[in-house]
């Protein structure tokens, strides 16, 4: 076991001004990159990896893992201020972060997303490290019949949670779905709903999807809007007090960060699912658990800490299987493990055995980035706080320039760019008319993994049921999803009720 | 003054023409390289090619930029690369197994192996077949086939089509009654083999990061020798399995590129596989065999493979294909 000394040194190292530089650099860079729409956590890592090249091995992860952490914070600062997500998990955050820029507090809205940013990933950073060691191996209690009931879970409770119109919630998913199966049939290699194109054979692209419904469509839609009545929806940067965040609304936020951050770091450690998802069901059980449901989507500072802690929080927390078993949970994960190996350390089991030292030198990395986000975060919103000074015909242009150039930096050729059109068009029409993205974009992301891992269960199985009878923690998943849906039956019947009555008395 | 300035300025343009006239009749490469990976950032071909394109960089003398190009597990790049114009300037860093090979046959791919030259075959894949730690047939082959006789519904995790047709000839000839279950990539299959959830499975490499600990054992060496970190396990064709598996890395060019310029990049990659930068990530990090086999001899074999695998897909009924 490593001795207390090698912990301490670690930190020592990690608190050298050289290190401190480098992992600033990371976070900095991160960060912008976190705000443009168009360009993603991933595609940073993997254009930063050959930069790090000259670096020390310790280096090169330090700003990596920097660069990772930037990007999430840096991403919830356009989804406040343009409704574009720039990450495709920040996308929970527009839900409440732009109503309440519009409502004339953009700043307090930012710092509520920043400090829920830096709370979550502190805290699972910190759950991290004392989980690691112990528990990497409980990932693993979590097969693909677990995976297939919380998958499930996932989806009826995101559903329900975006209220609505029944009917039109339906639709979105449904085209999610849709959307999501297009591609090799990961069974028999058949080629679905591709028409030929090479490029849907893994499914429909994710990021050009994500920019063309998210970011692209918002666009048209502001567009229209400026159109319309000139400057008359800009959100203005006031000097009101009721734009500062005092400590008294930071405080009533934290209940809503914490269980966020364990909503995050749960689906964190679960190899596959990923922070969108991780996101919107942190941002579901806040609106569930709230006293003032309705009014969440409205600018609800809770709405915000819950997404941004949770998106924070899945990072650090998909590192635990990641150094525990040497199974990379996220895209980015994955990348870092070709940043270890360039650098001559093998990621896995072994690494806690043969490098300690090396693991908690990253660990110390990792807090030093969480603290250099704040920093970052707390001028950097000074600074971008002021595009909302720059008249919209400006704004638009631009974002809709990096969207486009991003989809192109990150390869997607000609088809990336058709994709984008297309979805932005269709991303504009569920605006117009009013159907939940949010259950379009959960159903298109879950839908490739609920199949692959119903499948398994299904071929594992043999198609006997009673499997579940020995997987006590699907069972529960399964029993959980079945009283959410009599709950949203119950709620919907009840409320059909009420305009009934309502009807009635008029 | 301005005359003078004017007949410099034609001086200088029509010198730097020139330049380029002569640089481009036996000079190559005039201008950037770009390599292109054909999958995301963060595999094995991925590293390996950031090295690769350090490397042969300093040898080029023009920076090689990686550029990914992912989708249909490689296909959608080398559909781009066949009409590509850059005599040269544009190269891909593929595997031969799935998307040269296997992939026209089991697909409608736009593309054939007549379309590209072959500039030369530069590492191994270390593909095999593998289990878990502690499981009832330890980590023998043989074992396992006794013990999957017995247990009808054993599983094994598939990848994609072409090790599932593998999976499907040995269960022909062994007479046994497999379940298949599908996953996506090493990162897929791994916590199933690891939890016991699924007996034993197929790996593109992801094997090699445990061969250390032992928790994951190599069962069935899918190279034309045994692997380099696993040397107990047999290969296919040792097990008695008439079929070649093996999967090299090649540099793919299109068909259209001069002879100079392919000649100019083999020499160039011949030269990086003795790099020891490209030697220590490839061997010691990812545990893949560097070798140069050149182009006239990497050629025949990928057309000997694929004869192979039509033989395969002819005996076996073929792929099954949407209806």
């Amino acid at each position: 076991m490593i001795g207390f000394d090698a912990i301490l040194s670690a930190f020592i190292a990690a608190l050298h001004y050289e290190s401190i530089a480098i992992i600033f650099g990371g976070v900095l860079l991160g960060y912008i990159v976190g705000v443009i729409p168009g360009l993603n956590r991933a595609v940073a890592i993997a254009i930063a990896i050959p930069l790090t090249f000259y670096m020390s091995a310790y280096a090169a992860i330090a700003f990596l893992i920097g660069l990772s952490k930037g990007t999430a914070a840096g991403s919830a600062v356009s989804a406040i201020l343009l409704n574009t997500p720039g990450e495709p998990s920040s996308a929970a955050t527009c839900l409440d972060g732009y109503p309440m820029a519009k409502n004339g507090k953009p700043r307090k809205a930012l710092k509520v997303g920043l400090l829920a940013s830096v709370i979550g990933d502190l805290l699972a950073t910190l759950l991290l490290i004392a989980v690691v060691i112990p528990f990497a191996s409980v990932a693993l209690k979590f097969g693909p019949y677990e995976l297939t009931a919380i998958l499930v879970f996932a989806l009826v409770f995101v559903a329900g949670m975006a209220g609505g119109s029944f009917l039109k919630g339906l639709a979105a998913g449904g085209m999610g779905i849709i959307l999501g199966t297009v591609g090799l049939d990961p069974e028999t290699g058949a080629a679905r709903l591709t028409f030929g194109y090479a490029e849907l054979m893994e499914g429909v692209p994710i990021l050009p999807l994500v920019i063309g419904t998210l970011a692209l469509a918002e666009m048209f839609a502001q567009l229209d809007e400026h159109r319309r009545n000139k400057g008359a929806s800009v959100i203005k940067l006031g000097k009101s007090s009721e734009d500062s965040l005092s400590y008294r609304e930071f405080k009533s936020t934290l209940p809503t960060i914490f269980k966020s951050t364990g909503v995050g770091a749960f689906v964190g450690a679960l190899p596959g699912l990923g922070p969108t998802v991780g996101a919107f069901m942190a941002y579901g059980l806040a609106k569930r658990t709230a006293k003032d449901p309705d009014s969440f989507g409205k600018g609800n500072p809770n709405g915000i800490a819950a997404a941004e802690s949770a998106d924070n929080a899945v990072i650090p927390a998909s590192y635990i299987p990641l150094f525990g078993l040497g199974i990379p949970g996220s895209v980015s994960a994955a990348l870092l493990v070709g940043a270890f190996m360039i650098h001559g350390i093998q990621v896995g089991p072994l690494m806690l055995r043969e490098h300690p030292e090396m693991l908690f030198t990253l660990f110390s990395g990792m807090i030093v980035a969480s603290v250099l986000m704040l920093v970052v975060g707390w001028y950097g919103l000074r600074i971008f706080a002021k595009v909302t000074n720059v008249p919209p015909h400006i704004v638009i242009a631009i974002v809709i320039f990096l969207c486009l150039a991003g989809i192109q930096v990150q390869g997607y050729g000609t088809f990336g760019l058709a994709t984008v059109f297309v979805f932005s068009i269709f991303g504009y029409f569920l605006k117009k008319f009013d159907y939940s993205f949010v259950t379009f974009l959960v159903a298109f992301i879950v839908t490739p993994m609920l199949e692959m891992n119903l499948r398994q269960s299904v071929i594992l199985s043999g198609g006997d049921i009673g499997i579940l009878l020995q997987r006590p923690i699907a069972l529960a998943f399964v029993v959980f999803t079945a009283l959410m849906v009599l709950h949203l039956a119950w709620t919907a019947y009840r409320r059909w009720l009420g305009d009934r009555l309502k009807a009635r008395q008029s | 003054m301005k005359m003078k300035r004017l007949s410099t300025a034609i001086l200088s343009v029509s010198m730097a023409f020139g330049v380029t006239c002569l640089a481009q009749a036996d000079e190559f490469p005039t201008k950037p390289l770009t390599l292109v990976v054909g999958f995301g950032a963060g595999g094995s071909t991925d590293i390996q090619a950031r090295v690769l394109a350090n490397v042969l960089e300093e040898n080029l003398g023009q920076p090689v930029n990686v550029v990914n190009q992912p989708g249909a597990g490689g296909a959608v790049s080398l559909t781009r690369l066949m009409n590509n114009q850059d005599e040269g300037h544009t190269f891909i860093y593929a595997g031969t197994n799935g998307t040269l090979t296997f992939a026209p046959h089991a697909h409608d791919t736009d593309f054939t192996l007549d379309d590209f030259r072959y500039v030369a075959s530069i590492t191994t894949v270390q593909h095999a077949i593998v289990t878990g730690e502690n499981r009832p047939f330890g980590d023998s082959w043989e074992d396992l086939i006794e013990y999957a006789r017995e247990n009808p519904g054993t599983s094994y995790a598939t990848q994609h089509a072409l090790d599932r047709l593998v999976i499907e000839y040995i269960m022909e000839q062994e007479d046994l009654d497999l379940r298949i279950v599908p996953t996506s990539g090493g990162a897929g299959m791994a916590p199933l083999i690891l939890s016991g959830d699924v007996d034993f499975g197929y790996s593109g490499g992801t094997h090699s990061g445990y061969a250390e600990t032992g928790e994951m054992p190599v069962l069935l060496s899918m190279d034309g020798e045994r692997l380099f970190a696993f040397p107990d396990a047999p290969t296919v064709m040792e097990a008695g399995y008439d079929i070649d598996t093996s999967d090299f890395r090649v540099v793919v060019v299109p068909k259209n590129t001069p002879d100079a310029h392919v000649e100019r990049l083999a020499e160039a990659l011949e030269v990086a596989t003795r790099d020891p930068r490209f030697i220590e990530i490839t061997e010691e990090r990812i545990l893949m065999p560097v070798h140069f086999i050149g182009e006239e001899d990497a050629t025949e074999m990928l057309y000997s493979q694929s004869e192979n695998y039509r033989r395969l897909l002819d005996e076996m009924g073929g792929v099954p294909e949407d209806d």
